[in-house]
């Protein structure tokens, strides 16, 4: 007997299997969605931390920082950390706790003083001709404090003998000291004096307006203690100064070698 | 060429200690430079000297209750010592108080000192520069971990009173005066409203103000409290609150802005009109 089915019949047909089909597949669905949980039930749980441990201790990471660091262009500064769980600044009596890059960044280097010249030799003198000898200062400092530069010397520039050459009070009608500075530009105001200054002036503008200003070291033998010679309230990386040193002597100034020691001093603001 | 680069870190620190209490802090001193270099230690007490951080050794006395010394078995407090080319040495400074110390602020910086190498020849003249880099140390004596703060805000001015809508920016400054015995840093807003909205909020930063001294206000990312322009015209007033554990009185200010470019501007197009108006009646005239 030969089987006759109509379209209609095989249309209806063709959906019934595909019902069928379906709910097999729904079936299916539902056994593994239940073998899934029922194995993320059973399987103990990775987290991504990092755990160092001793006799005495154990120290436990959170999680693990990705990425961070601090961007900067014409005008805009920004520092991210990717990773952090929680990044913030969060304090309560007692403590403070900073978490993420950004709440850190700051402290990533060290305060730091150069000197790149300690010898200052003006080598030998012209009566009534000024000489100048120089060297440089560089501070970095990560505080958003910012920093101060004393300089002081143990005396003025004096002989074995005990002679000295004066310090320097500038040109007259515009006297210097060991804390105000003043133009010396005449070859009559003898002594010896200092300035620092940069091209922007960053630092030093407050204590030297220009390279024309100068002053004499304060002196321990004076009872006198550092003046500051430089100075910002912001943390910077490399700011330095030009220090020259001056000295001008009479024809009357006995020869011989002339000699002090100079301390610079930073420390940062509190 | 002998040159001086050294770093030294923390560059401060900052504890509350009971009378009788030691604590130790470490600290690591690197010789930055190519040379071998002799240094010591020392540490001197300070004041503040004006509003703006700055330290002044002049003239303070120590207290003989603030004990210092090295806890390094090799080295001591003041003794020098050799750091080699490009190296660290790790200075573990202990700071004791005795037990009858009074109840107060103490303030010093832990010095290290590169000792001087007189390298100038004979019958030069010249000076033998060396350098000195320090870490403060600020100190609380107290029988309690939260001391009391009494404060108050000085001359909070801002600068210009009146301006433009546009041009100049404005400047905020204000002094914070400590009236206890304890230092306290300088948590706080400046909130700037116009019409009982509120146009900026900046924040100041945390400068410490030390026992009965002043200290300036600083904002968070600038040097001073500026706001850049433009502004909307009208009447300004600006609020600088401190945090609720200063116990500081909040302080206000007002100021205004007016719109002097625009109006200028204005009279400067109209009288350019009216002169043209004017020129061309009297052509039209002739």
């Amino acid at each position: 007997m030969k089987l006759m089915m109509k379209p209609k019949m095989i249309n209806k047909t063709i959906k019934d299997m595909s019902s069928l089909h379906q709910g097999r597949m729904s079936i299916y669905r539902q056994v593994g969605f239940i073998f899934f949980i029922f194995l993320f039930l059973i399987t103990p749980k990775t987290i991504s931390a990092q755990t160092f441990t001793s006799d005495k201790l154990k120290i436990q990471f959170g999680n693990f920082n990705m990425g961070s660091g601090k961007q900067t262009g014409g005008g805009y500064s920004l520092t991210n950390t990717t990773g952090q769980n929680a990044p913030g600044q969060f304090s309560n009596q007692g403590f403070v706790l900073k978490s993420g890059f950004q709440y850190i960044y700051d402290n990533i280097y060290p305060f730091s003083f150069q000197i790149d010249n300690l010898n200052i030799n003006f080598g030998d003198l012209t009566p009534d001709v000024g000489s100048t000898a120089s060297n440089n200062i560089t501070i970095t400092t990560p505080s958003r404090r910012g920093y101060q530069i004393m300089a002081v010397a143990n005396r003025p520039l004096s002989s074995t003998i005990g002679t000295i050459i004066p310090d320097a009070t500038c040109d007259s009608g515009t006297p210097c000291t060991e804390s105000v500075s003043a133009p010396w530009t005449t070859n009559t105001a003898f002594g010896f004096g200092f300035n620092a200054t940069n091209t922007a002036g960053i630092g030093t503008s407050a204590y030297f307006t220009n390279s024309t200003y100068y002053r004499h070291f304060a002196s321990l033998s004076n009872q006198e203690t550092g003046q500051i010679i430089m100075s910002e309230s912001k943390p910077v990386k490399d700011s330095s100064a030009k220090i020259t040193y001056k000295v001008l002597v009479s024809k009357f100034q006995p020869a011989g070698s002339y000699e002090n020691s100079i301390s610079f001093i930073a420390v940062p603001k509190y | 060429m002998p040159n001086f680069n050294l770093s030294l870190s923390p560059e401060q620190i900052e504890y509350v200690l009971k009378p009788g209490i030691t604590i130790t802090q470490a600290y690591e001193v690197t010789n930055n430079s190519d040379n071998a270099i002799t240094i010591s230690t020392e540490v001197l007490a300070w004041q503040p000297s004006g509003n703006n951080g700055n330290i002044s050794y002049q003239d303070v006395v120590a207290s003989p209750n603030i004990i210092f010394s090295l806890n390094n078995a090799d080295i001591k407090l003041g003794q020098t010592f050799s750091l080699a080319p490009k190296a660290k040495q790790q200075l573990v400074l202990k700071v004791s108080s005795a037990q009858e110390t009074s109840l107060e602020d103490y303030y010093y910086t832990f010095f290290v000192t590169q000792q001087s190498q007189n390298t100038n020849s004979n019958n030069a003249i010249g000076s033998q520069a060396t350098g000195k880099i320090g870490s403060n140390i600020l100190l609380t004596v107290s029988n309690s971990e939260n001391t009391s703060i009494q404060a108050q805000i000085n001359k909070f001015t801002v600068s210009p009173k009146i301006k433009d809508v546009f041009f100049t920016p404005l400047t905020f400054k204000a002094e914070i005066k400590n009236n206890s015995q304890n230092f306290f840093k300088t948590k706080g807003t400046i909130i700037i409203n116009k019409n009982d909205l509120k146009i900026k909020e900046l924040e100041l930063n945390d400068n410490n103000v030390l026992a009965n001294y002043s200290r300036n206000i600083t904002c968070k990312d600038q040097d001073t409290c500026t706001i850049q322009a433009p502004f909307w015209p009208g009447r300004y007033t600006a609020t600088l609150k401190l945090d609720e554990s200063i116990n500081a009185p909040s302080a206000n200010i007002s100021f205004f802005v007016f719109p002097f470019s625009i109006v200028a501007i204005l009279i400067l197009f109209l009288a350019i009109f009216l002169t043209g108006f004017k020129l061309r009646k009297r052509f039209i005239e002739k």
